[in-house]
């Protein structure tokens, strides 16, 4: 702590050296585990091992945690992600097996997840409640509401014949060689990075997930402002939806909450990238790819499934601790 | 952080319909919150006749004893570190903290090794992941919802090494000692969380150490100027949480006859119970014995459901409701942006 803290430190010296180290923790760690698992297992670095890492791992963790870097970055938290993920993708399937076209489906599967974030605005801008408790509360009441949907939880397959290509086209297709998720991905990264630090909007954002009281004797119209990155955040979720019911071809109910925590930590890992430790969508980015590097080369080591947990949770543990450490010295 | 303008108390109060609301709520609030669950009693008992007799009520408790117990560990953390859920304190590692205490807890006793063994092993585990919470916290300045975010993963996955993701069975004297039925038929467990309840209370609500405890979540500033150990008290929380979660393993041993695979389900349920508890106080502040009525406000919402037949899926709605309730409630009491 202290030596961080310390102002007039050598600047070429060990302790820049070191202060260098933990401020880009991430990308220290994202270069340490690629290395390690390139050396330590013959089947890291190949082609369709990487390819699989971003489909498979990268993407929809990366969908989601691009959801909850909005909530965050207005200074509070989506733990409704997951609830709009299962709706987004319940509304996809009932109505593609209703036979109603897949893209009416697709727009309607986007609403469904918008309208989970347009209850919690209801209850954070409209009710006053705090972030954390209303999505709390969003979660618990979704929960209920998918289980009575399906009769106390039973999955809804979709048949394997009879289903418009272009419902597999989401999850398994190509567009030039690439895959339609990371084309997706790709597409909602720059966009959201675009919206949130390159127009009026973002910033306002930005300003009231920093101070929320000097932007509101700033003139600027706060309530209004949080509700609509709900409604986005919920908006993003759904996307998430919609690629994994097309993989997958069934709707599972509350599936969608395992994807929660992992955003969360993906997010908090991303806030070191910034001078500020702020929410920022390439941090958030590089927080979900260390995790899907370290979730896939642990697989690929033939450690047991259980040290894997371990594993990815100590790493978590080292890059926060180190980011935090270098953040504190700054402050004091 | 700093406390809006608007918010200290006197400064609205010329605004007469927002006072009139506000005192309304308050009032719905603080009598309503114990009428209302008085009111739920009286449904249940009339709705299901089995409801109000000695033997179910003693049921609630005693089923309600793990709950109650990492609840109480959880009010203590967010005592100590203020009601801001993601800068204030909170534990998300004691539904995992569970499963290892009550895994380590069964491993011992399935090896062969005595009951005080088994029991220290397990205190132990779970006094040293609240430790690690506190080091993480205190030491390397982690904000807590990611600090024990990070330890949650940790030790569930450390459960699964120990465990392999297998039920370890176990049996001993102690553990049929606490899964027996006590006086009055009522079961040993609703005694246990009962004594737990009064001794947290008594520590928290009574002794000038509980009392400092609520300064330094409320004010961090005001209690390090005051002189108080801000960093110890709060790494205190996060022991005195963990060894809660120790608590709750063994009795988790005993309800179960043997460790358990699904503790992380806990999670939520015990968050949320923690944060009911602050209804059930007049100024409207976590308490020991608010966390132990909101627990068997969970407790029998749930059984009551049961008896009547009504799907255990609607359970967790009513719960997600009740919590927006009651949050909903206590903002507008406390003016708006002050929740």
């Amino acid at each position: 702590m202290s030596i961080a803290a310390n102002p007039d430190h050598n600047p070429f010296g060990l302790q820049s050296v070191g202060q260098y180290l933990l401020r880009y923790a991430v990308i220290v760690a994202l270069a340490g585990v690629f290395a390690f698992f390139s050396f330590a297992t013959t089947t890291f670095l190949t082609s369709a091992n990487l390819t699989s890492i971003l489909v498979n791992n990268f993407t929809l963790l990366a969908i989601v945690a691009v959801a909850m870097t909005f909530a965050v970055a207005a200074g509070g938290i989506d733990l409704s992600v997951g609830t709009s993920v299962d709706f987004a993708s319940f509304t996809f399937v009932s109505l593609v097996l209703a036979g109603y076209p897949v893209g009416l489906a697709i727009l309607l599967a986007l609403v469904s997840g918008a309208a989970v974030g347009g209850f919690n605005a209801l209850l954070i801008s409209g009710a006053g409640i705090t972030p954390f408790l209303a999505t709390l509360g969003t979660l618990f009441i979704g929960r209920s509401t998918q289980q009575l949907l399906t009769n106390g939880g039973n999955p809804v397959y979709l048949p394997q014949t009879g289903i418009s290509p272009l419902f597999s086209f989401i999850g398994h297709g190509h567009i030039i060689g690439v895959p339609v998720p990371l084309v997706i991905v790709g597409l909602l990264i720059i966009v959201a990075a675009t919206l949130l630090f390159r127009t009026r909007f973002g910033r306002v954002v930005l300003a009231i997930g920093v101070q929320q009281s000097v932007a509101r004797y700033s003139g600027l119209h706060v309530p209004g402002h949080i509700g609509l990155i709900y409604v986005i955040s919920g908006l993003i979720a759904a996307i998430a939806g919609i690629i994994l019911t097309s993989t997958v071809s069934v709707y599972i109910p509350n599936s969608g909450g395992a994807f929660m925590l992992n955003a969360i930590g993906a997010t908090f890992i991303g806030t070191t990238l910034s001078r500020e430790g702020r929410p920022n969508v390439p941090g958030t980015v590089l927080g979900v790819l260390l995790l899907s590097i370290v979730a896939n080369g642990l697989l690929l080591t033939g450690l047991s499934f259980y040290w894997q947990q371990v594993g990815t949770g100590l790493l978590i543990f080292i890059v926060l601790a180190a980011s935090f450490l270098n953040r504190r010295g700054r402050v004091d | 952080m700093s406390a809006d303008i608007d918010t200290l108390p006197g400064y609205t109060s010329g605004n007469g319909t927002g006072h009139i609301v506000r005192w309304l709520a308050g009032f719905a609030l603080r009598g309503g919150s114990l009428l209302a669950f008085a009111a739920l009693l009286v449904f249940f008992s009339v709705a299901a006749p089995f409801f109000f007799t000695l033997g179910n009520i003693g049921n609630v408790l005693g089923q309600s004893a793990i709950l109650g117990v990492l609840a109480i560990g959880l009010t203590i953390v967010i005592i100590g570190g203020g009601a801001n859920v993601v800068k204030g304190g909170i534990d998300l590692s004691l539904a995992a903290n569970l499963g290892l205490s009550a895994a380590v807890y069964a491993t011992l006793v399935s090896a062969g090794y005595g009951d005080g063994v088994a029991i220290a092993g397990a205190l132990l585990t779970g006094s040293l992941i609240g430790l690690v919470n506190a080091i993480a916290i205190v030491v390397f300045g982690i904000v807590p919802l990611l600090a024990t975010l990070a330890v949650m993963n940790v030790v569930a996955g450390l459960e699964l090494v120990l465990t392999q993701n297998t039920v370890v069975s176990a049996s001993s004297d102690f553990l049929s000692l606490l899964s027996a039925y006590g006086p009055f038929d009522i079961p040993v467990l609703a005694y246990v969380l009962v004594i737990f309840t009064g001794i947290a209370a008594a520590i928290i609500q009574f002794t000038p150490l509980g009392l400092r405890l609520y300064a330094v979540g409320a004010f961090p500033e005001a209690a390090r100027a005051a002189g108080l150990p801000v960093k110890r008290m709060v790494a205190g929380s996060y022991v005195a949480s963990g060894f809660c979660g120790g608590v709750a393993g063994i009795l988790s041993v005993s309800y179960l006859s043997g460790s358990t695979t699904g503790a992380g389900e806990m999670l939520l349920p015990v968050v949320v119970t923690a944060l009911l508890s602050v209804v059930f106080s007049r100024r409207l502040v976590p308490t020991i014995g608010g966390t132990l009525l909101s627990t068997l406000l969970v407790g029998f919402l749930t059984n009551g459901f049961q008896l009547l037949n009504i799907s255990s899926t609607l359970v967790s709605g009513i719960q997600g409701i009740l919590i927006l309730l009651v949050v909903a409630a206590t903002s507008l009491q406390r003016g708006k942006g002050a929740a």
